[in-house]
């Protein structure tokens, strides 16, 4: 257990830029999550940390020792794989002594931390059954004790929910983080899956092409994006793309002038979350009100997504909690819509 | 879980197996079988020079075989070249095993028919090639003579060695193909995990890559050592007239000494000895890593 810091951390492969610029400090006991869509370099960062990949540049650094050019069997990382990787010739038991058998670890030592590692995740009494006699949520579990029986600095988990189905995904997502908080382990989980991060993470670096585009809070990545792509990569977002015609002052493609606090002038992008939309009565208070026609409903059960056009150019996506007495509105109908000046996130317009 | 599968279903499927694996059979028998169990039989006749094969029923072909220590010699000579061919092929075509089957290179193909490569050329052309480079007025003894390096010509033709580094060179193919496919089953995640957990290369050699490569090991040393046994070619080749083996020596029974009898006990002592030493070596093996 120990504070992990990335500085400037780089991977290049010719003039594709797997990783750009990656810096980060991870405190001890923090869940860190790489968020991003596939190929955005968040696996290629985990490799790194746990030595599998050489870095072009950057330092890595694990508590007070520079891990940067030690191999991945003197860093002390557990890793626990999308496909488990458990030693398919090897009983349950061997499977999670095997760090300690590496370390030199007379067995009667060894006992206790498996039957410990065991007890932890659930399994005890499953010592003598080989990985092939589990199920795949059992494997994932296993891998996991493997990986914490000997006592990992930092515990690295490469989407390690992705194989299993989703009510026990839901379970074991639960599991692994009372059992990091309860060990207090300082931990990086990559994934792709947005909910699965937000449940998680204390804190999440959402990454694309590379580059890392934001790193923050749930509540900060969410309610204060850093730009367009972090905007609709968590949660939804509608856009309307249009300029800043003056201070304060939106001007979409259709000619809507809507109100908003943006200082800089030139092309734009205005996301808006479509739950802060308001409809009917409700958005008479609204600063920014325009009238929209519905084009699509989908009973989503607990919600209703609405696809309304304001404008030719301009189209809004509207979230409405499916209450008691809430009128379903229909495909054609003339609805009113609103939101306040400070709902709409405006973003320079990216090439 | 098979067993709930529905009677005519299963009937059909297994009547459907046994047509799948008749031709085979019929070949295995009719062409292997019955002219083994014939030499069988004519290994037990009695050889009257002048009347070729009396028939008899008696040991005397394998008791002349053991108590002459020139035959024992030619056994002992066999296993022990079907050994080092074996250990040696197993030795080099591991690494390049192991690397064939990781490598994510564009040229993968390329580099399998590489490996193959030596099995497009027969065996007589081969060995007439080695004579030509490394015999005493060979290329290579002529480059090494010219640049004064050596006084004397090396001898490496019509030695023991000419005829271990012949028969590893045609059996490394076989060792390797087998090794890679086997390889490539194997998760490299469960390698990466070895290392991750604390074991440097040697160690995750020694507990994961091993044991799970073991089937293809096995498959492989028994292949190349069933061909090492059974050399012909390359030993009369590069090893010479002075230079007997098990495969030779039965052939020049049947065909230049026109000892039926003898030539039928010495094919199946070394059948006998190929199939017994697989199997010890397998359940040495099987032993000590399952």
């Amino acid at each position: 257990m120990a504070r992990l810091s990335i500085e400037h951390l780089r991977k290049t492969y010719g003039e594709f830029h797997a990783v750009d610029d990656f810096s980060i400090d991870i405190a001890d006991g923090e869940f860190l999550v790489l968020l991003g869509p596939s190929g955005c370099g968040k696996t290629t960062t985990l490799r790194m940390v746990a030595g599998f990949i050489q870095p072009t540049a950057g330092r890595i650094t694990i508590g007070e020792r520079d891990v940067t050019n030690l191999p991945p069997w003197k860093r002390n990382c557990g890793l626990v794989f999308q496909s488990y990787a458990l030693f398919p010739h090897m009983s349950v038991a061997d499977n999670v002594a095997f760090g300690l058998e590496m370390r030199r670890m007379a067995p009667a030592e060894r006992a206790p931390r498996v039957a410990e590692a065991l007890r932890l995740v659930q399994l005890s009494g499953f010592d003598q059954r080989y990985p092939r006699q589990l199920s795949g949520g059992q494997q994932q579990r296993v891998a996991l004790a493997r990986a914490l029986a000997m006592q990992p600095d930092v515990l690295l988990l490469d989407e390690p929910l992705s194989n299993l189905d989703a009510k026990l995904r839901q379970e074991v997502r639960v599991e692994i983080r009372d059992l990091q908080r309860k060990l207090g382990l300082t931990t990086i989980m990559v994934t792709h899956d947005q909910e699965e991060a937000l449940t998680m993470a204390d804190r999440l670096v959402v990454m694309e092409k590379g580059k890392v585009r934001q790193i923050g809070t749930q509540r900060e990545l969410y309610e204060k994006p850093a730009d367009r792509f972090v905007a609709g990569f968590i949660g939804r977002s509608a856009f309307l793309d249009g300029e800043i015609a003056a201070p304060g002052r939106f001007r979409s493609q259709g000619g809507l002038e809507i109100d908003c606090s943006a200082p800089a002038l030139g092309p734009a992008t205005l996301a808006l979350r479509p739950e802060r939309l308001a409809i009917g009565a409700q958005a008479e208070s609204c600063t920014n009100r325009f009238q929209a026609r519905v084009e699509h409903v989908s009973y989503l059960g607990a919600l209703l997504d609405i696809d309304v056009r304001l404008t030719e150019h301009d189209r809004m996506l509207l979230q409405l909690p499916n209450r008691q007495g809430t009128v379903e509105p229909k495909p054609g109908d003339r609805i009113t819509i609103g939101w306040a000046e400070d709902a709409g996130l405006v973003y320079p317009r990216e090439s | 879980m098979s067993m709930t599968a529905p009677e005519p279903v299963a009937g059909a499927r297994t009547s459907l197996a046994g047509m799948l694996v008749l031709p085979a059979t019929i070949l295995v028998a009719i062409g292997l079988i019955g002219p083994v169990a014939i030499l069988f039989r004519y290994s037990l006749n009695q050889f009257v020079p002048g009347q070729f094969m009396v028939d008899g029923l008696t040991l005397e072909n394998y008791v002349k075989f053991f108590t002459d220590a020139y035959y024992l010699n030619v056994l002992l000579r066999t296993v022990r070249v079907a050994v080092i061919c074996t250990l040696a092929c197993l030795i080099m075509g591991f690494p390049l095993a192991y690397v064939l089957a990781r490598t994510q290179s564009r040229f993968k193909n390329l580099m399998v028919m590489l490996v193959v490569l030596p099995l497009f050329v027969g065996n007589a052309v081969r060995a007439a090639g080695w004579m030509t480079a490394f015999g005493n007025k060979g290329a290579f003894n002529a480059s090494l003579l010219g640049l004064g390096l050596i006084d004397q010509p090396i001898e490496i033709m019509f030695t023991e060695n000419a005829v271990l580094i012949g028969i590893v060179a045609v059996n490394l193919p076989f060792m390797v193909l087998t090794l890679q496919s086997v390889i490539e089953g194997i998760d490299r995640n469960v390698e990466e995990a070895a290392f991750s957990l604390g074991a440097g290369p040697v160690a995750m050699f020694r507990r994961v890559l091993w044991p799970l490569a073991l089937p293809g090991i096995l498959a492989g040393t028994i292949l190349t050592f069933i061909l090492a046994m059974n050399a012909y070619a390359t030993p009369v080749l590069l090893g010479g007239p002075k230079f007997q083996m098990m495969g030779p020596l039965v052939y020049g029974q049947f065909a230049q000494q026109n000892n039926w009898p003898f030539g039928g006990a010495i094919s199946f002592i070394l059948m006998t000895a190929t199939l017994l030493l697989t199997l010890a070596a397998n359940l040495i093996v099987q032993r000590r890593y399952r």
